[in-house]
Formats: structure tokens, C-alpha cells, sequence
């Protein structure tokens, strides 16, 4: 069964793709303010602020929506949020997700590492952010990600201040000691 | 709605929801982009005299299920039980998309319209399988759908065609040329409405209803002008008030679901303002009873699927047969299934208008359903009343034990019994013919918010390992409700089943066999190796004197049988 869900997954990432396939998209207005805290080209030097760059457009599209529409909550985004168009956050997750990501300069832990890619095994996280972690449709891309900001969104699933993923996201955190979010961390904001 | 069976957690099925930029992969959008050969000149336009008398014309395969009784009843017998053994194929018709066909081609002097995953459509010879031309659907940048970018073909009427699309479309197709005469659309993709049902067409409308039970959608059955795809009237599934009903505490068959009903009126009390998400979408083709000029048609499952503590009440109409009056889209009656369902076991395979026996032995009409939960439902035309409900098709166990955080094994699982698959009614048998599923599962709930047109089960669907999967082509008499025979097959079926003048019932398998059986026993007398799933419902009609019998080889996305992109047909030598 798993083989035929991560041969399926990658189908869909093939046909699903690239609504972007051909020119790189021109730079948005709003992504000047965006830009001070994630970087201009989305590679964020702050930790606490998620790289975009290399994001899938669908769910930076998706998360912009649900920050206008309050099912996700975060006293920056939210503002910033509330006056985007539909066609603004279309704009956008076309603009980050054709930037480069850039390393991410963590230093991962490498026992850590190896702990944190055994239990992304176990609790089936590849299933939807595919076995690289580079995401697909509305599932994000977390490979590279920052530590910080990997830690704090489990952490926030867990305690569900989070609840913007369906049930999926807090269904499996809940599951997470503060020691396999530390190795997860560790093991996902490792991956190129 | 339906789950493949790797909706293994939640999880996992969240990835299918996208589909976004397929409209970019293509390297030619909209328009009919290939000639292959001039469109032949003996198409004519349908006029409606002609899609009223379907059922009996046995040169052509004018509706996605033959007729708007949808019995699925070809009425030639040139190819019969005597002589099916020789039957052969003539042509595979290759189409340019590898991937998942649930199509029911549609046939007009001798012209085939048929439909693709991801909207194309392709018209052809019938006799030969030679193109006249390609259309591409221009896909929007959002598509939201849960269980495969299929679709399941075209209506006509004049010469029109009608197709709904992934990106919640209705689009109508010059039959002649396949050139794009208008497009409408129906609701926002972007909630989680999509289209991949056959719409039908009667008296200038065209019915279409939606998918969108796994997203949260509000559902409804539309009705737009042939003409020009003007918005004619809408009835919604899930109605702004009642729909709490009548707190059901048994389904139709009589056994106690085990709801909490104290505890969902008093959260009903706190909250009735879920109606706009409470899903209950219609994406199977409705009948049509022009005499008096009602619509029948079934709607699927509540959302979400399995955590029902967030929407109180007995849900209506989900899981319901509904009748609609054809002009104005009013209500006339319901019959509902499983009130407050909770794992999934929606009503979806197309509603049949045939007559049977009431409880009296009088023959009536009737309308029928073929269930998830392995019932046909047999209901009064006139008042919805269920007259009676069939044994078991499948295996049942443990219903209706309530979904646990852990899981909970109940069968059947949720593909049913009955999926989307139609059914087909031999009436002068008195037999209905339903092609099941049994795949054990266990219903995990967990608690959900609208996620804002994510996919939103509120839990997981778990194949169970190590037990076996199997399906089962089952013939079910209209007037007892007793199995008179059933078939086993080494997969679950998905597909939809023909049946014919000539007593054969033709039914395809998701490891590429293609059957006929004797509609009499079941025994098998011929069969084909498609080289892909055949998860498509056969189609059969008639050029030049000679009958022909059609069905997609695809496979399927939903049960991941191997893909093809194939329609094969068939005659005699």
C-alpha cells in the first residue's frame, strides 16, 4: 500500500506542478513588505520567520487565505493578511515558490538526526510531504525549513493553537514528546 | 463520498486534494485542437422526441445511462447469451490521457462522444474508432477534488454538448466542430466544489449537481439553460432550516445507530449555522420522469465524514434519495438512509425509475438505489416510501458501531457495498444488477474545524492488512429483494454494469478483464483482456444494422487499478 501512495504522490506532484512552469514570475508589489522579515527572495535570516522561497504556490496561497479568514491565527500575519486580494496571494506563492532556497546554516545535531528521521518513519509524516519533504498540492514544503520555526508549529499543532490543517497536523503532533519534536526538527530543517 | 483504499490516515489523503496546474502541464488548452478526419455527415441534432424514446432505440446511446429512467437496459438483442462467446473487439480507441476512466461514451448515428480525465472529450467514429476531433477543457488555477480528476461523460441535446469540470464548470461543446459555444460557472473550486458526474439535459435544462462532500461544500442540484447556461433554478441539498429532521435513531432497515441524541440537540441549540458546510453533495446523473416531471437523485455524506459532534441532527438531505419538481426545483419528497452518518456510507450509485411489486404484489413505479451499505432500496415513485430493501450483497458486521480516535472495524468500509458504480435492471427478469465492493476497514474520528476547502474527513478510513478485498457482481429481484445470483471477483468492483435485450450483462474488473454473464445465472460466457482496469460503465448501440458494445479501459484512481487510456469495442464477427 505504501508503494502505491508514494507512486501516486509523485503522479500527482508531476500533474499538479507547476502552475509556473514557464517564465519566473515578475516581483509583486506586496512582496516588499513581505520581504523584510522572510527575505526579499523569501530566504528568511531569522529563524522565527519560515523560508518561502521554493514554498509550493498552493499552500502559501492557502495559508495567506486562511490568515485573512482567521482559521489561522499569528499577530503579524494575521494584519498582513487582511487586505491581500485573492489575486495578492496567488501573486505571491507564484513569486516564493520560483525563488531558490537557500542552506539554512543549522547545525544539526546528527544523533538527533538519525532519531528524527526514525520517527518521521513511524508516524508516517513522508505519506503527504513526500519522502524529501519537498511537499505537494496544499501540503507545504519543509525540507531546509528553519529549526525554530519547525519546533514552534509542532508545538503549536500539539497544544492545537494551530488548527488550520484539517485534523491531520494535530492528530499526529498530539502523538509527539517535546524530545521527537526536537528530532524531527533537527532532521527536517537538515534536508536540502 | 468514496476513498481509494490508500486513504490510509487522514493524512494521506490530503495530498490528493490539489490537482492545482494542470491546466499549465498541457501543452494546448481549450478549443478542439485536432481533425483527425471531417465529422461524419449523418451526425443530426438530438431532438428531445429522441431522448425521450432512448430506451428503446437501439441504434443509438443517447444518455450516460441509456435513458432518464437510467435502467442501463439496451433493447437490442443481435448480441445475446447464445451467441456472446464470439464476440470480438473491433477497435481500441487511444485517447492522449493516461489516466483514471470512468466515462460513459454516448452514441449518435454513429458518432461517439467521449470523455478523459481532466475534461477532455473526444468524438469519433463508433464504427471504426477514427477521430473527428479533440477538445481540451481550459483548466482554471484551482482545482479541488478528492478522489481522482475523472469524469464520467457527456449529455446532448440538439447539437449540444454538456460537460461538467474539475474547476466547477458547465461547458457546452458545438457536438459538429467540439468548439466551446459557452461556459458557466457553477460554484467556487476553491471551497471544494468540482464536477465529474455526466449532467443530463431535458426540455432545455441541464441538471448538474457537484462533488465537494469531503471539503465542507453545501450541495445542490442546478438546472441551467441549454441555451446560453443561464442559472434556472438550484436546490440545495442541506436545507437552511430542518435540517436537524426528525432525529432518526434507526437507519431505513431498522438498526439503532447509536447516536447521542440528547447531546447533538443541545449543540445544535449553541450552533445552527453549519448548514453552508454540511456537504451533501450530488455527483451521480439524476433520473428524470418526464411524466411527472420529477427529478430523482441521491446525496452523498455529510461533512465532515466521520466527525459528526460538530453537526448535529439527522443532516438533511445527505444520504437521502430526493425528488425535485423538473421545472422549478422544488422539493417533493425524501427517503433518507443513515441519518448523522459517520462513516461515509453515502448514497451514490444514479437513481433507476422501473416498476416492481408493493408489499401487496402490485406492480408500482419505483425508484431505486443500489447502497453502500450493500442494499438496493426499492421506494414508492410518488412518495418516496420504502416499499422494501434487498439482503445483504455483501458482508455487514458490527454496524453501526460509532468511530473511535483508535479506529473501529465496521463493514462495509467505506466505498460500500454500491460506489458510484450504476446499476443496470433487466425488467423482464425482474432483476437488478449492482456491482459491491468489500473492502474491512476501521472508521478513526478525529475532531476538525472547517479547515476552509481542505480536505476535511474529521478522522481516517483504514484498509484493514492481511484481510482480504475482494468485489461481487450481485443480481437482486426487484419484486422480493432476494439475491437470485453473485459473482465473486478477485477485486473490489468499481465501474457500473450494462445489461441487454439479448440477456447478457456486461460488467469490467480492475485487473483488465472485461465479462459477460448470463443475466439469467451469472455464469460467466465471455470475456476480454482489456490491459488496463475496466472501471467504466459498457455502453452499447448499433451502426449500420450491426450492434456494438463499448467500455473505457482506464483502470481506476480511487481503488488504484492500473491506468490506461483506452475505450475498446466489440461485435460479432
Amino acid at each position: 500500500m505504501t508503494k502505491s501512495i508514494l507512486l501516486a504522490a509523485v503522479a500527482a506532484g508531476v500533474l499538479g506542478s507547476p502552475a509556473l512552469a514557464q517564465a519566473p514570475p515578475p516581483v509583486p508589489a506586496k512582496a516588499a513588505l513581505c520581504g523584510t522579515c522572510h527575505g526579499p527572495d523569501g530566504n528568511s535570516k531569522d529563524p522565527q520567520f519560515p523560508i518561502l522561497a521554493g514554498q509550493t504556490w498552493r499552500y502559501i496561497y492557502i495559508e495567506l487565505k486562511d490568515f485573512k479568514e482567521g482559521r489561522r491565527k499569528d499577530p503579524v500575519m494575521s494584519p498582513m493578511a487582511a487586505d491581500l486580494t485573492r489575486d495578492e496571494m496567488i501573486e505571491l506563492g507564484n513569486f516564493y515558490a520560483a525563488q531558490k532556497p537557500t542552506p539554512n546554516g543549522f547545525k544539526a545535531d546528527s544523533a538527533k538526526v538519525t532519531a528524527g528521521m526514525k520517527k518521521s518513519d513511524e508516524v508516517l509524516c513522508p505519506m503527504c510531504h513526500l519522502g524529501a519533504f519537498i511537499g505537494q498540492n496544499e501540503i507545504p514544503r519543509v525540507a531546509g525549513q528553519h529549526y525554530a520555526y519547525i519546533v514552534k508549529q509542532l508545538k503549536d499543532f500539539k497544544a492545537k493553537t494551530r488548527t488550520n490543517d484539517a485534523g491531520n497536523m494535530t492528530s499526529v503532533a498530539g502523538t509527539l514528546s517535546d524530545k521527537d519534536i526536537d528530532d524531527l526538527a533537527h532532521y527536517i530543517a537538515n534536508l536540502n | 463520498m468514496r476513498y481509494r483504499t490508500r486513504f490510509a490516515v487522514a493524512a494521506s489523503a490530503a495530498m490528493f486534494a490539489g490537482g492545482v496546474g494542470i491546466a499549465a502541464a498541457q501543452e494546448v488548452t481549450g478549443g478542439a485542437t485536432t481533425t483527425a478526419k471531417p465529422m461524419s455527415s449523418s451526425l443530426a441534432p438530438v431532438s428531445q422526441a429522441m431522448l425521450d424514446g432512448a430506451a428503446t432505440n437501439a441504434n443509438a446511446w443517447l444518455h450516460s445511462n441509456g435513458s432518464y429512467d437510467q435502467m442501463r437496459y439496451y433493447p437490442g438483442n443481435q448480441i445475446n447469451a447464445g451467441n456472446v462467446g464470439k464476440l470480438r473487439p473491433v477497435y481500441t480507441f487511444q485517447t492522449a490521457v493516461l489516466e483514471s476512466m470512468e466515462t460513459a461514451p454516448i452514441v449518435i448515428n454513429g458518432v461517439m462522444f467521449l470523455t478523459t480525465s481532466f475534461n477532455h472529450v473526444y468524438a469519433i467514429d463508433a464504427a471504426t474508432g477514427e477521430e473527428f476531433w479533440h477538445y481540451k477543457h481550459k483548466m482554471g488555477p484551482i482545482t479541488t477534488f478528492c478522489c481522482g480528476p475523472n469524469n464520467r461523460g457527456v449529455a446532448i441535446e440538439g447539437g449540444r454538448l454538456f460537460m461538467g469540470t474539475l474547476d466547477a464548470k458547465l461547458v457546452a461543446l458545438d457536438a459538429k466542430t467540439g468548439k466551446l459555444l459557452w461556459e458557466t460557472q457553477i460554484a467556487d473550486p476553491e471551497k471544494g466544489y468540482s464536477e465529474t458526474m455526466a449532467p443530463a439535459v431535458v426540455d432545455g435544462k441541464v441538471l448538474i449537481g457537484t462533488n465537494g462532500g469531503e471539503y465542507g461544500v453545501r450541495g445542490f442540484l442546478k438546472a441551467f439553460d441549454a441555451n446560453d447556461g443561464k442559472l434556472l433554478w438550484t436546490f440545495y441539498s442541506i436545507p437552511e432550516k430542518g435540517h436537524e429532521g426528525v432525529w432518526a435513531e434507526n437507519d431505513a432497515t431498522g438498526r439503532n445507530m447509536h447516536r447521542d441524541i440528547a447531546a447533538e440537540k443541545a449543540a445544535l441549540a449553541k450552533d445552527a449555522s453549519f448548514y453552508q458546510t454540511l456537504g451533501g453533495g450530488v455527483w451521480m446523473t439524476p433520473a428524470v420522469d418526464k411524466k411527472t416531471r420529477t427529478v430523482f437523485f441521491v446525496v452523498g455524506n455529510p461533512s465532515p465524514d466521520l466527525y459528526g459532534a460538530i453537526r448535529p441532527g439527522d443532516n438533511l438531505y445527505t444520504n437521502s434519495m430526493v425528488a425535485v419538481d423538473l421545472d422549478k426545483g422544488t422539493y417533493k419528497w425524501h427517503s433518507q438512509y443513515i441519518a448523522h452518518d459517520v462513516w461515509d456510507l453515502d448514497a451514490v450509485s444514479p437513481v433507476i425509475l422501473t416498476q416492481a411489486k408493493d408489499a401487496s404484489g402490485k406492480m408500482v413505479d419505483v425508484a431505486i438505489h443500489g447502497g453502500k451499505t450493500g442494499h438496493v432500496y426499492v421506494h414508492e415513485r410518488n412518495t418516496g416510501k420504502l416499499i422494501r430493501f434487498s439482503e445483504a450483497m455483501i458482508p455487514q458486521e458490527n454496524m453501526w458501531v460509532l468511530p473511535t480516535k483508535q479506529g473501529a472495524r465496521m463493514l462495509p468500509g467505506a466505498n460500500g457495498g454500491v460506489e458510484w458504480s450504476p446499476m443496470a435492471v433487466n425488467p423482464k427478469l425482474r432483476l437488478a444488477y449492482a456491482a459491491n465492493l468489500h473492502q474491512p476497514m476501521t472508521y478513526h474520528v478525529e475532531e476538525s474545524p472547517y479547515p476552509g476547502g481542505k480536505l476535511w474527513l474529521g478522522g481516517a478510513f483504514k484498509t484493514i492488512p492481511g484481510e482480504e478485498q475482494w468485489g461481487r457482481l450481485v443480481a437482486v429481484n426487484l419484486d422480493t429483494g432476494k439475491v437470485a445470483w453473485g459473482v465473486k471477483t478477485p477485486q473490489p468492483l468499481i465501474g457500473g454494469v450494462l445489461a441487454t435485450a439479448g440477456d447478457i450483462v456486461f460488467n469490467g474488473e480492475a485487473n483488465g478483464w472485461f465479462k459477460a454473464f448470463d443475466a439469467k445465472t451469472g455464469k460467466e460466457l465471455w470475456k476480454y483482456y482489456a490491459g488496463a482496469g475496466v472501471n467504466a460503465p459498457a455502453v452499447s448501440f448499433m451502426v449500420g444494422g450491426k450492434q456494438y458494445v463499448a467500455v473505457a479501459a482506464g483502470g481506476n484512481n480511487q481503488i488504484d487499478a492500473k491506468r490506461g487510456n483506452s475505450v475498446v469495442v466489440f461485435a460479432l464477427p
